[in-house]
């Protein structure tokens, strides 16, 4: 069979001459599932968009070496002939709906190929039946959430019949319920014969379903193989995490790979010593609260987000605030530093009700670092950036502020722009420009979304070692693998309402709460409360 | 001709988008419209009157009432994604068609970066009331500008995607002339003949 893609010597710098990848050799095969790792920076976002031909043609660099796709040297295709082939859904999938209603979106790749109408309404209808997404059609792209908002950017795509479909971070916005459809649909689509090649540095999201992955480090391959193979090396070198099972096997000192829960259960025998770390601060939320939400409710017109909810968080302590996307979660955030006042109950920070308190004057007391870095971002250094904050609400302290930027890690890009910098480290400059005015709360949303595992390690150590500064911290996340370990108490949005609080272990071993709020099981739990298996078992077998 | 000064053919041009909104049943529509814009006529008026007097007052009132009148009957009638798709279909380039498309889809979404970003800062506690504004203006309009920026190249690339650099493109609708729209034209035709000359 002809490859479908075939690298030879690729060799790429940006337009400002940054390399991004040196003398790629690569050949992809029709049917393929190819998984495409790498840490932030490693150059597998550059290798996606060479496929489709937007390298070199919509941003320019320099490219030497040949890509062929489908027998076409990208160089010399323009995009518009290669979307035929290449399929490529980005990571923002807001900017790739395009029309005012779903429909027409879909319609617009077929409609730039000059079909006939009857053919795109036929396609349109093939299309949204695979995907399932014909209750979509007739709505506007503005009014959808992100797991569907993702299905139409791939319905957009397939739309034009490609033979290959490259997703780029496909799961870095995902809750668990997206994440599932999605994998659904990679799947349905691979069984289709379309051939899938997925960018992504969350491995156990599609692990067991690809017959490849590539890790690529700096610009190269550095391993290539069956999943079960290349995971079998130190991944960690390249700045991924092995999935948290293949984690846990390795902990308990097995060398077997397991790709799934069952597997798992085969090699993980039921006496192994399954270690996990636990949180290492105690929950102490019988202190006084530093903030406490009493009874809110919020509704936007008639759409009721939030009806008597109540939490609270003391000094030292991390509250996970989980839920799925669109339970309420950033907006209990915004309602915790007044930018949303409550509609009903009452919001006290250090005992006393916020009221009509100017937000100004609640910045001293909590700060709420919001989820993308880049809406707060505006200096023309790092240091700037720290400096501001305190200064506007007349709580200049250089002591605290070196001290932040120590916790932060912050020193080696002090005099450099924020802008410039990778993603985990503008998420690290906006929670130092919250903590610089050291507020006693400290609220962050969704602070893991579209970060690597070297950077989701580094925020996790962070976020310890703030709370052990004395600060209350409120994490809003649906990344439950992650805040298992983080938290001392895990507080779940379900309906308007806190449905369950408690310590993580113990919500976990709530199977119908999780379901409910579409929360995954962190691995360790999961494999504890499999059938077959009792509690007793791995109780007894757990070492903390 | 178009600038008619003559208060009796505006008058009849008034009331002959009234009715044709009426029948359109748009009138509400424009009387929402007539609502807002009523502050501007008033002032339009005074200033018109001031230089030249009543009469010029009145012809000035009901030019921008006709003028409101007929933009309300266009675009209330017209969804813009129809405009562009009947301007492919007569031959305009398909960048044109998406401009209006694109601007539908995207006003809003660029309304709510505008939010993102205001409520990033205030959260920090910068305050953008009417006495700091001018002096905090940047740092509202520098995240802005950049996940503006940001998001034009991520649009770029979903247009590329999308086989949107093709020369071709299909209209997604069809449009023909019928019985309707020739006798429509004619009336037009006549009715501006009666009117200017």
């Amino acid at each position: 069979m002809k490859p479908l893609v075939v690298c030879e010597q690729v060799a790429y710098h940006y337009r400002d001459g940054t390399p991004a990848l040196h003398r790629l050799d690569l050949t992809v095969e029709p049917g393929e599932f190819v998984i495409l790792a790498g840490a932030s920076g490693s150059g597998k976002s550059t290798l996606c968009r060479l496929l489709n031909g937007l390298i070199p043609h919509l941003h320019g660099g320099h490219l030497t070496g040949r890509i062929l796709v489908d027998g076409q040297d990208t160089l010399h295709t323009p995009p518009y002939v290669l979307s035929r082939q290449v399929g490529l859904v980005l990571q923002n999938p807001e900017a790739q709906s395009l029309a005012t209603t779903v429909a027409r979106d879909l319609a617009l790749g077929p409609a730039c190929q000059g079909q006939e109408r009857a053919s795109i309404a036929a396609r349109i209808r093939d299309i949204a039946a695979m995907l399932a997404i014909e209750p979509l059609l007739d709505r506007q792209p503005g009014a959808l959430s992100g797991g569907e908002l993702q299905r139409v950017a791939i319905a957009g795509v397939l739309a034009l019949n490609p033979h290959l479909l490259a997703l780029d971070e496909p799961f870095a916005f995902l809750d668990a319920a997206g994440a599932t459809q999605l994998r659904d649909t990679l799947r349905l689509l691979h069984q289709r014969g379309v051939t899938i090649i997925v960018a992504e540095h969350r491995l156990g999201e599609v692990a067991d379903l690809a017959t490849r992955l590539i890790v690529l480090h700096e610009g190269r391959v550095v391993a290539d193989g069956a999943p079960r193979d290349v995971l079998a090396h130190d991944i960690l070198q390249w700045g991924l995490e092995a999935p948290p099972l293949v984690r846990l096997a390795r902990a308990a000192g097995i060398d077997a790979v397991p790709l799934t829960l069952d597997e798992a259960m085969e090699v993980l025998p039921l006496n192994s010593d399954l270690q996990h770390p636990l949180p290492t601060l105690d929950d102490v939320s019988s202190a006084s609260p530093v903030i406490a939400w009493e009874n809110v409710s919020f509704s936007y017109g008639s759409r009721t987000v939030l009806s008597q909810a109540s939490l609270s968080g003391a000094s030292r302590n991390i509250v996970g605030l989980l839920g799925a996307n669109g339970s309420g979660k950033t907006t209990l955030l915004r309602l915790g530093n007044g930018l949303l006042r409550p509609q009903r109950g009452t919001v006290r920070l250090q005992g006393e009700p916020i009221g009509k308190r100017p937000l100004w004057d609640i910045a001293r007391s909590a700060g709420l670092v919001v989820q993308h870095p880049r809406r707060m971002l505006f200096a023309p250094t790092v240091q700037e950036e720290l400096d501001a904050g305190p200064r506007a609400i007349g709580r200049y302290d250089r002591a605290w502020i070196d001290h932040v930027i120590e916790q932060c890690g912050l020193e080696p890009f002090l005099n450099r722009s924020p802008h410039q910098l990778s993603a985990g480290e503008q998420r690290r400059v906006a929670i130092g420009a919250m903590l610089a005015s050291r507020p006693s709360a400290l609220l962050l949303d969704e602070p893991t979304a579209g970060q690597d595992a070297t950077s989701r390690r580094m925020l996790h150590s962070l976020i310890t070692s703030i709370a052990r500064d004395g600060m209350a911290v409120i994490i809003a996340t649906h990344d439950t693998e992650w805040a298992y370990t983080l938290c001392s108490r895990w507080a779940v949005l379900g309906s308007g309402m806190i449905i369950a609080e408690d310590a993580p272990p113990a919500i976990c071993a709530q199977a119908e709460t999780m379901a409910r709020a579409h929360l995954r099981v962190p691995a360790i739990e999961a494999l504890r409360y499999m059938p077959g298996r009792t509690i007793a078992h791995l109780a007894d077998a757990r070492v903390i | 001709m178009i600038l008619t000064t003559d208060l009796a053919r505006l008058t009849l041009i008034t009331c002959a988008l009234i009715v044709l909104l009426i029948g359109l049943k748009r009138g509400r529509r424009w009387l929402d419209v007539m609502r807002v814009l009523l502050p501007t006529l008033v002032l339009f008026m005074l200033v018109a009157g001031w230089s030249g007097g009543y009469e010029a007052a009145f012809g000035a009132a009901l030019r921008l009432i006709a003028l409101a009148g007929a933009g309300v009957a266009f675009f209330s009638t017209t969804p813009p994604e129809e405009l562009g798709d009947a301007l492919l279909a007569s031959g305009a380039p398909s960048q044109a068609a998406f401009l209006l498309e694109g601007a539908l889809r995207f006003t809003p979404m660029m309304g709510q970066l505008a939010r993102e970003v205001y409520e990033a800062q205030a959260s920090r506690g910068f305050r953008f009331d009417r006495r700091n504004l001018l002096h905090n203006g940047p740092l509202l309009l520098t995240p802005l500008l950049i996940s503006v920026m940001r998001f034009a190249d991520d649009l770029a690339e979903g247009l590329e995607t999308r086989g949107f650099g093709s020369p071709q493109r299909t209209p997604l609708a069809e449009y023909r002339l019928s019985w309707r729209d020739w006798t429509l034209m004619g009336a037009t035709v006549l009715f501006a003949q009666l009117i200017l000359w």
